[in-house]
């Protein structure tokens, strides 16, 4: 399972508090960090919600202005304007009342804030050379673990690239997981960030990055996802349900932080960015036929996941246990009433080859269990989940 | 005879080895991305090594803490290999930089290239999604620097 001369670091610098009204603690929070002047961050929708009300109430005279432009796949000229507007007022701290998108342009704006020039400037893996503007999370959705990871993705429309920051000086200083944040969420959205981040769990067990820490973690993850995402789903105003599913993500994220994600996210990626499928329901598709594909390279660490899953996997070979941990995704993803096929959410037949040589090009596929250079095999996936 | 690395007779024999290796040439077939310098840098306890040796301290300008090698390749083979300077390193297509020691454990493939510049512990200035997609010619690159009879300076 383990490699006798694995060696690893392990990181996980987030300041985590939990609880039911938690978010009233940010300006404790802030304070801590030493702000004075907060940039609150979130999107259009959230702007007047009751959510950012209570949170700009609770910043009382530390709230200092708020950026709200936000778009779903975020951009270097929204980061650029978030991060004029923050100098114009001042900031130096800022808080995210949000989800994946608001937090990665407040992780851009951060950067900029702090080491001047444009987003565009800074872009690479840990090419930062100084911490950034403080930064405290408050999600509004349960799956993308941003608020422990340490990296952004910040799209430069203008020449149509993506441009990646990866940093340990990203990861924001603390995340606070308020249940009531995230009640309003409907349940199609709940479903596809739940299995965002059931998909992070199981694509950090099979990462060759896996450690035993992050295992832990992401089996922990897998066993909350399971139990709360269909209960989450059903009732949103089900704060038990909610709470455990924001621990899930949160598990999740501090997992594939550290161990990587592989193969789904290289092929979500590709298919969100061809054909505009939700990252968490394209996850959620390929999933399950990606852990086929591997099923010969990890069926030990299938077998946990089955089990965390609560299959019953007593007498089963490693291969036939994890076949269950397959089927198991897909109970849980029919449960949830998420798409089955890819023809299902508007990819086209003709579309596979692009995606399945753009996914070639995926960070994320190097640290796959199975070693991919050939888009024949990402085309094999794709064609059974199509 | 072992050869010091990074010096100008270790880059020229790691073009033999990349031109003779028969997977690189499969690998890199596709390969018509630009020029790859690798960026050496070095601590001061290498430094003050690489001064007295007789091959590399000739070979080290004053003043000068990393160095670089320069691959020209094309289509699977390595048109050109050379020194160069940290500076004119920056002129090539793909920029790697890591620790003397980073690079050591890259070619004891105790490090895999992509998955060093993936965490950062090698750094990468130029387009990550295309080295990506050249995982296995980077392997097979680093599988040819394996084949030069090297002389690590600190050991």
């Amino acid at each position: 399972m383990y490699d006798a001369n694995l060696n690893f670091i392990f990181r996980n610098p987030t300041k985590i508090i939990f609880g039911k009204g938690s978010a009233n603690e940010v300006l404790e929070e802030v304070e801590a960090l030493k702000g004075k002047k907060v940039l609150l961050v979130t999107d259009k929708f959230l702007e007047k919600s009751e959510m950012v009300e209570k949170v700009k109430k609770s910043l009382s005279n530390k709230f200092a202005g708020m950026f709200s432009d936000i778009e779903p796949d975020t951009g270097v000229h929204i980061v650029n304007k978030g991060a004029d507007y923050a100098r114009s007022i001042g900031a130096d701290c800022i808080v995210t009342v949000g989800g994946g998108s608001s937090i990665d342009t407040a992780k851009g704006i951060a950067i900029v804030l702090e080491l001047g020039g444009k987003i565009e400037d800074h872009s690479g893996i840990n090419f930062l050379t100084k911490p950034i503007t403080p930064h405290i999370v408050i999600p509004t959705t349960a799956g993308t673990g941003s608020e422990v990871t340490y990296a952004a993705v910040i799209k430069d429309h203008a020449k149509h690239r993506k441009l990646l920051y990866a940093d340990n000086y990203i990861v924001p200083n603390v995340g606070i997981l308020d249940p009531l944040m995230t009640i309003s969420m409907p349940p199609n959205i709940t479903a596809g960030t739940g299995m965002d981040a059931m998909s992070h769990c199981i694509e950090a067990m099979h990462s060759q990055q896996a450690t035993p820490i992050t295992d832990g973690l992401a089996l922990q993850g897998i066993r909350l996802i399971v139990e709360y995402l269909p209960k989450a789903v059903d009732n949103g105003k089900d704060i038990m349900a909610r709470g455990q599913m924001q621990i899930g993500a949160n598990l999740a994220g501090v997992a594939f932080g550290n161990a990587q994600v592989g193969v789904v996210h290289a092929l979500a990626h590709s298919v969100g960015g061809r054909f505009g499928v939700p990252h968490g329901v394209a996850n959620s598709i390929l999933l399950p036929y990606c852990i086929e594909y591997n099923l010969d390279a990890v069926a030990d660490k299938y077998k946990l996941a089955a089990q965390a899953m609560g299959v019953d996997i007593k007498g089963l070979s490693d291969e036939a246990a994890a076949h269950k941990a397959a089927e198991a995704i897909w109970t849980l993803t029919k449960r949830v009433k998420m798409p089955q096929k890819l023809r299902e959410v508007g990819v086209k037949e003709d579309g596979l080859q692009q995606v399945a040589e753009d996914a070639i090009s995926d960070g994320s596929i190097v640290y796959n269990a199975k070693s991919i250079f050939d888009p024949k095999e990402t085309l094999k996936i794709l064609k059974q989940a199509f | 005879m072992a050869i010091p690395f990074p010096s100008e007779e270790w880059v020229a024999v790691y073009k033999e080895k990349i031109n003779s290796n028969p997977n690189y040439k499969e690998s890199g077939a596709n390969w018509e991305h630009g020029t790859i310098a690798l960026v050496i840098q070095f601590d001061q306890d290498t430094l003050e090594k690489i001064k007295k040796d007789p091959v590399l301290g000739k070979q080290m300008h004053e003043g000068e803490t990393s160095v670089g090698a320069w691959l020209d390749l094309y289509h699977g083979v390595c048109k050109e290999a050379k020194r160069v300077t940290a500076e004119e390193a920056q002129n090539a297509k793909f920029v790697i930089a890591g620790d003397y020691s980073r690079w050591k454990s890259v070619m004891k493939k105790e490090l895999d290239p992509v998955k060093g510049m993936m965490q950062g512990k090698l750094k990468l200035k130029g387009d990550l999604p295309t080295i990506v997609r050249f995982v296995k010619a980077a392997q097979d690159l680093v599988d040819s620097a394996t084949m030069v009879d090297t002389k690590f300076i600190d050991e």
